[in-house]
């Protein structure tokens, strides 16, 4: 199955890290870097919406998770996916192979945990973190009264949880053609796009999710971060943005109107508004 | 319809209907979803619809439903599962559909009972994950067996398949433009001396001193190479080295082999050969594994034929002994097809009255290009590949029949005819059968044919040699020991054999005019032939001294050219009488 971008095709770039992880660049080629990551059980596709809004004044760069999207899944290998800091070595990966400078890195869901690891490893590549709809650990710890949204009940079913609804994962690989009422004119593409993904990689993308506590981490981070919070985030209560907030010396929390796990899908104008008011001034 | 029928129709549709405000919270509910779940209306109204969902649909509605909904405005027949109250589930296909509603954006949701569905897929997915597992379990048994197929059990070096298969796959992937000037390249390793510790040692030494070997050659080795036991006492080092590197290895596989090994108290030194070829890359056709092999092959025996411990390379342009061997097997398998093959026949004579007792059957070859060669231009090509027993079989028959003939044209009576054996046919089992069909198809009596075997042929398996001749002896062929004095014959053998005469090697007879030492040797062994009750039989008679000498010392019977070269059956001078 194959996917159009939002305007026209756009090329993955040479070079073998850019072309295991299908790294595509659109924009300025001249200004300023923002590198996109997308979140869990998507691709790059998600970021489509914000495009416009960036597209004039920075060089935006893509590109799938590995084992997600068109990344080259043959090169996927479980064990060394099976914890989050492989994935931020392809972030780290594509900064060198691209020779990417003082780079705005905006994360979505899952990879925004990768996106802090990269930043601890390599605070020098980064200029600032954009965190969209993140967490550092999905479970409630009644010792620390942290509230991540699940129960230890939810979590004991987590290894078993893609199983139980493995055909819908699988099935929501082909494209579907639907009718969009209002009429988003990129809604049909879009719908084939953000559903590329096999559910065995899912699955353990999940399991990594669920079981690692990415708290300890949050103090070691020295980048500028902004944490962008929507209502009504099933994955994400607001308790858990408050302690992001909380953690990460320098951050900036911002609550946005927009409902839901991906407001860069829901409400892409008002997400991009939102990061682009906070970026850091040049 | 009324209103009241609507309102009717929706809470008793077949299928749950909810409608979501635009954070997802339920804003209505009907009676069919409070029936599956044992909640009530009101304790659902204002409730995220996802809490109603588990961990993995929750995850799956997220972060695929609704984005996807927001995108297209609908969501089609997700397969998830709703927890009830008691904490039940109730498989359901999801489908929605986003409105604008009196009051903003709303969600229209429908779930239909899947309980047969949702079995269907457990089913499938059980099934996948048994094929999944089995599949793991066939790739496993397939790597330990290929483990064992291509592996030398006695000591864990890969086998000749194991080789092969390596060779081919570095062939395969090496490329000319590597820019270190590293190719795949064969270290061809043969010892010497390993026979002797085998019959003197035992087959459990000579299995401790391959392993001991096979150490050797595994630490003398880069790693990252192949290294192999080829066959017997044969090993191969594959690696991709320069020409130099190459040299370096053999150096170092010489050195540490050439280090004495302790067997049951014993030292024993054993010292290698190595011969050296580096493929042609790209390697060009199919055989280019096998032409790699022999090419290494032959540089060892070159290496060895210089004395032991040391190595050759092959270098382009040296000849190729395999290739022209295997050309030569051809041409022969197709000679005796089309009559190519001629036997001669060389008379032999009795020493006191100088009167033809016999002929020696001698194969010729009338090469279609070369000319009528000698059997040393063929023989040991036909004896390591097996056609000797197609060659010796027809010889054989040629020269019995020969022998009748001659009998039907006036030829002298009871004349003798001598045939030889190799040491392949003499192991044949099917030998005495073929000589007694021969024999009695011809109608010659057993005892005018005299088969001669060498000294060497026989002490390759004396016991099996024994029983050979043993059998021949009661079918009542005459057998004579050919080439006597140059293998090394044990008199505790050659006393067992049954044989009937003795065939002193033509390098004393010529010698013995002129050296006391091969005439004290030709004295001994007719000597040793008559204490045995054996006829003494001189080859290679080529002067009227040699025939007086040999006549004084008793000798019995001669050949050679001061009486007849060996010639067709055609031109036999009859009757020879010599002077």
């Amino acid at each position: 199955m194959s996917v159009e971008s939002a305007t026209e095709p756009v090329e993955v770039l040479p070079g073998p890290v850019a072309q295991r992880l299908h790294v595509t660049s659109t924009g300025d080629p001249d200004r300023p870097v923002l590198l996109l990551a997308h979140g869990f059980g998507c691709d790059q596709g998600m970021w489509d919406g914000v495009l416009p809004d960036f597209g004039a004044d920075h060089r935006v760069v893509r590109y799938d998770l590995m084992g997600y999207g068109r990344s080259d899944v043959a090169a996927y290998d479980p064990e060394h996916y099976s914890t989050l800091d492989a994935h931020a070595a392809d972030i780290l990966a594509i900064c060198a192979e691209l020779d990417l400078h003082d780079v705005t890195l905006v994360a979505h869901s899952v990879s925004t945990m990768m996106a802090l690891l990269a930043a601890v490893r390599e605070p020098g590549r980064f200029r600032q973190v954009v965190l969209v709809a993140a967490s550092p650990y999905f479970l409630e710890d009644p010792a620390t009264g942290y509230d991540g949204g699940f129960s230890a009940a939810d979590m004991a079913e987590v290894a078993g949880a893609l199983d139980s609804n493995y055909f819908t994962w699988a099935e929501a690989m082909a494209p579907v053609i639907m009718g969009t009422p209002d009429a988003p004119e990129h809604g049909e593409r879009l719908t084939a796009s953000f559903c590329r993904v096999d559910p065995d990689v899912a699955r353990q993308l999940l399991v990594v999710m669920f079981t690692t506590d990415f708290r300890p981490l949050l103090p070691r981070v020295t980048t500028p971060t902004v944490v962008v919070q929507s209502r009504a985030d099933a994955l994400v209560p607001p308790s858990v943005g408050e302690h992001l907030h909380a953690h990460l010396a320098g951050s900036t929390l911002v609550q946005l109107e927009a409902v839901g796990h991906c407001p860069h899908i829901s409400a892409p104008e008002e997400t991009a508004a939102a990061i682009r008011a906070h970026l850091l001034p040049r | 319809m009324t209103q009241r029928d609507y309102a009717e129709l929706w809470q008793r549709a077949p299928g749950g209907h909810l409608l979501l405000d635009d954070d997802g919270l339920i804003t209505a509910v009907n009676a069919t979803f409070t029936g599956w779940t044992g909640y009530t209306a009101e304790e659902l109204l204002g409730t995220p619809f996802p809490k109603l969902l588990p961990i993995g649909d929750r995850v799956l509605y997220t972060t695929h439903s609704l984005p996807q909904l927001m995108v297209s405005g609908r969501i089609a027949e997700a397969s998830v599962q709703v927890v009830g109250r008691d904490g039940s589930r109730h498989p359901a296909l999801l489908s929605a559909t986003r409105v604008s509603g009196p009051d903003g954006p709303e969600t229209q949701l429908v779930l239909v009972d899947a309980q047969q569905r949702r079995r269907y897929e457990e089913e499938l997915l059980a099934a996948r994950r048994r094929a999944e597992e089995s599949e793991a379990r066939i790739t496993r048994a397939e790597a330990e067996l290929a483990e064992l197929v291509h592996h030398d059990s006695l000591t864990g070096l890969l086998n000749r398949p194991g080789l092969l298969r390596a060779l081919h796959d570095r062939l395969g992937a090496a490329r000319a433009d590597r820019g270190d000037g590293a190719v795949p390249t064969v270290l061809f390793i043969d010892l010497d001396g390993f026979k002797t510790v085998n019959d003197d040692l035992g087959h459990a030494s000579g299995d401790e001193l391959l392993q001991v070997v096979a150490r050797r050659i595994r630490s003398a080795s880069r790693a990252g190479a192949d290294v192999a036991r080829f066959a017997g006492d044969e090993f191969v080092v594959l690696d991709d080295v320069t020409p130099s590197g190459a040299a370096r290895v053999a150096d170092r596989l010489l050195d540490l082999l050439a280090e004495p090994v302790v067997l049951q108290g014993v030292e024993v030194v054993v010292t290698a050969s190595v011969g050296i070829c580096s493929a042609e890359v790209p390697a060009s056709g199919p055989d280019a594994a096998e032409l790699v092999l022999r090419r290494a092959d032959n540089a060892m025996y070159r290496a060895k034929a210089q004395g032991s411990g040391r190595w050759t390379a092959h270098r382009p342009g040296d000849s190729d002994p395999g290739a022209d061997r295997l050309v030569l097997l051809e041409q022969l398998r197709s000679g005796i097809r089309q009559g190519q093959l001629r036997v001669f026949y060389q008379p032999r004579l009795h020493l006191p009255t100088g009167r033809l007792s016999g002929v020696e059957a001698l194969v010729r070859w009338e090469h279609p290009t070369r000319g009528l060669l000698q059997p040393g231009a063929f023989i040991d090509a036909a004896e390591q590949s097996g056609i000797i027993r197609e060659l010796g079989a027809w010889v054989l028959a040629e020269a019995v029949e020969q022998a009748v003939r001659w009998d039907a044209t006036g030829g002298p009576a009871g004349l003798q005819v001598a045939v030889n054996l190799s040491a392949r046919q003499l192991a044949d089992t099917d030998l005495v059968p073929l000589v007694a069909r021969t024999l009695a198809r011809a109608g010659l009596p057993a005892a005018r044919l005299v088969l001669e075997i060498t000294e060497t042929a026989l002490m390759s398996d004396p016991d099996a040699a024994l029983r050979s001749l043993q059998a021949l002896k009661e079918l009542g062929v005459l057998l004579a020991v050919d080439d006597f004095g140059t293998g090394f014959s044990s008199f505790t053998y050659l006393k067992r054999f049954p044989v009937d005469e003795l065939k002193i090697d033509r390098s004393f007879v010529t010698g013995m005019t002129t050296d006391p030492g091969d005439h004290a040797i030709v004295a001994s062994c007719v000597h040793l032939a008559h204490a045995m009750g054996l006829v003494a039989v001189a080859e290679g008679v080529e002067s009227a001294a040699e025939c007086d000498a040999l006549r004084a010392l008793g000798a019995d019977q001669a050949q050679g050219y001061f009486f007849s070269r060996p010639v067709p059956a055609d031109d036999m001078p009859l009757p020879i009488v010599v002077a």
